[in-house]
């Protein structure tokens, strides 16, 4: 069966959330309310997570909801799963604000 | 649109008819093991050893839980852990929950001479409470007179996108219909307070909402610790949430549209109907006793569960008198636990069904559950103890 893709919950969004397992590869469907777009997954992308549909360059915001989640902290390539390892958190940051000693 | 609900003195209707024995501990315990229809609070949170803050939130819990329409009745009494100090006073929760003209009644275990003598009368109290309220017949009940609190958790991706919004349609016909709804989880709005303070039904609430982000954040920031490996918890990450801000931009759907009236602290008791957002803590040990607190009679766990594997019997109860539902928009985490989800809204997902009709069958399982109906972990006796929103540290 084919996937069925991705969904994009708001116009600025540069991430869709998978609403099925994308296989390497799939041409998936990506909908933003009646709006169809394909974007090709370079790598697997398991259900419920996120897939990028456009290049998101490092230190740049990732868009869901039309509101930033947080930045890349390495260039993401359209097509590749959006997770811990490719984003980061801005908020509650006590790591960055305690001069590092942990 | 109706429920079937109880008709309380102060004109609130219950969705349940519970005797409440408050403070807990042995005596309210033994209570509740020897007479049907008996309700208490499980919890060592006792207010002792803690500041006044604390123990008035103590106070608080404890009063508004007798204040619940879910209750018909409610004992007090005197042999508590904390109840020397002046905000634990038995007398005056007693009274407090008096004002809504319910029957309360006060055991002096000193004065009854001892424990075991004041159980003796609490048990004798209890029975002819219980008999008194059995008594009451459900009557038809408008949909204004509901009150809901809502948790959402284990989140993952598909309750930002269809268990959260479904609840939020819930939640904001309710509050149309002239009800009451809360929602909250301080850590969960970081990130999304800018969204949710344009909510504000004032300039005073907007500030407060932004105020609250910013007092957990510099909490969070001042252990030296990276929230991410506190909140998203492990389940979220595996279920495919990956920062703090999407999680919470995620969060705040299940409260719908509705501006939010004002900022209440745990437990407190909203100054009329409306949305409201509780600055409490996430923890499903605590937020439900303190909506229950608040004055809901019914508390809504909407589950992403993802990340969990193997949890076929999920958490029954915390919210000492108001039921506890699941929801979940998850396929697997309903394969995982079928005999606990009340209501699934994974059609949003895998049919394209839209968020208002199957907000709609939620509002339906609601009224049948405000009605009589119960939960699936209603069935369930077990009680999970309550952790009390307390704030300050112990001295």
């Amino acid at each position: 069966m084919a996937s069925r893709g991705a969904l994009i919950l708001a116009d600025a969004d540069n991430v869709a959330t998978a609403i099925d397992d994308i296989e390497p590869g799939t041409e998936a469907p990506v909908r933003l309310g009646k709006e169809v777009r394909i974007v090709k997954a370079l790598e697997m992308i398991p259900f419920g997570f996120k897939i990028a549909i456009a290049d998101i360059p490092k230190g740049t915001h990732v868009i869901k909801y039309g509101e930033p989640i947080g930045k890349a902290s390495s260039d993401i390539k359209m097509g590749s799963l959006v997770h811990v390892h490719n984003l980061e958190g801005a908020r509650g940051r006590g790591d960055l604000t305690k001069g590092g000693e942990r | 649109m109706n429920f079937l609900g109880f008709e309380r003195p102060d004109g609130s209707a219950g969705m349940r008819n519970h005797v409440l024995v408050i403070p807990g501990g042995l005596l309210a315990t033994k209570i509740c093991e020897f007479v049907e229809g008996v309700k208490t609070i499980l919890t060592a949170d006792s207010g002792s050893g803690r500041t006044s803050h604390d123990r008035e939130t103590v106070a608080r819990t404890l009063i508004g839980l007798g204040r619940n329409p879910n209750v018909a009745s409610v004992i007090v009494h005197t042999g508590a852990v904390g109840a020397g100090y002046p905000e634990l006073n038995p007398t005056r929760i007693a009274d407090e929950i008096a004002q809504s003209r319910k029957r309360v009644e006060l055991i002096d275990v000193a004065k009854e001479g001892g424990t075991f003598r004041a159980l003796e009368i609490g048990v004798q109290v209890a029975r002819e409470m219980v008999l008194q309220s059995s008594q009451l017949r459900r009557q038809p009940s408008p949909l204004g007179q509901i009150a809901i609190g809502v948790k959402c958790g284990a989140s993952d991706t598909t309750s930002g996108i269809a268990g959260n919004p479904v609840v939020g349609y819930l939640f904001d016909r309710i509050v149309e219909a002239g009800g009451t709804a809360f929602f909250g989880e301080n850590t969960e709005i970081i990130g999304a307070e800018h969204v949710l303070a344009k909510r504000g039904a004032n300039a005073e609430v907007s500030r407060r909402i932004l105020e609250v982000a910013a007092e957990t954040e510099e909490r969070a920031k001042s252990t030296g610790e990276d929230i991410r490996t506190v909140n998203p918890v492990p389940e979220n990450i595996a279920g495919g949430i990956s920062t703090l801000e999407e999680k919470s931009l995620g969060a705040i759907h299940k409260s719908g549209s509705a501006p939010i009236r004002h900022v209440l602290k745990y437990a407190e008791r909203p100054p009329g109907k409306g949305l409201y957002f509780v600055d409490n803590w996430m923890s499903l040990g605590s937020i439900f006793a303190g909506y229950a607190a608040s004055g809901a009679q019914l508390v809504i766990f909407q589950l992403g569960g993802g990340g969990w594997t193997g949890k076929d019997l999920l958490h029954t109860s915390t919210a000492v008198v108001a039921p506890l539902m699941w929801t979940t928009a998850n396929r697997k985490t309903l394969t995982m636990a079928p005999s606990c989800i009340d209501f699934y809204s994974g059609g949003v997902i895998e049919n394209g069904d839209s968020i208002e009709e199957t907000g709609e069958k939620l509002l339906q399982t609601v009224l049948g559950i405000a009605s009589g109906t119960l939960t699936k972990v209603e069935t369930i006796k077990h009680i999970d103890p309550t952790q009390i929103y307390l704030k300050d540290s112990p001295f």
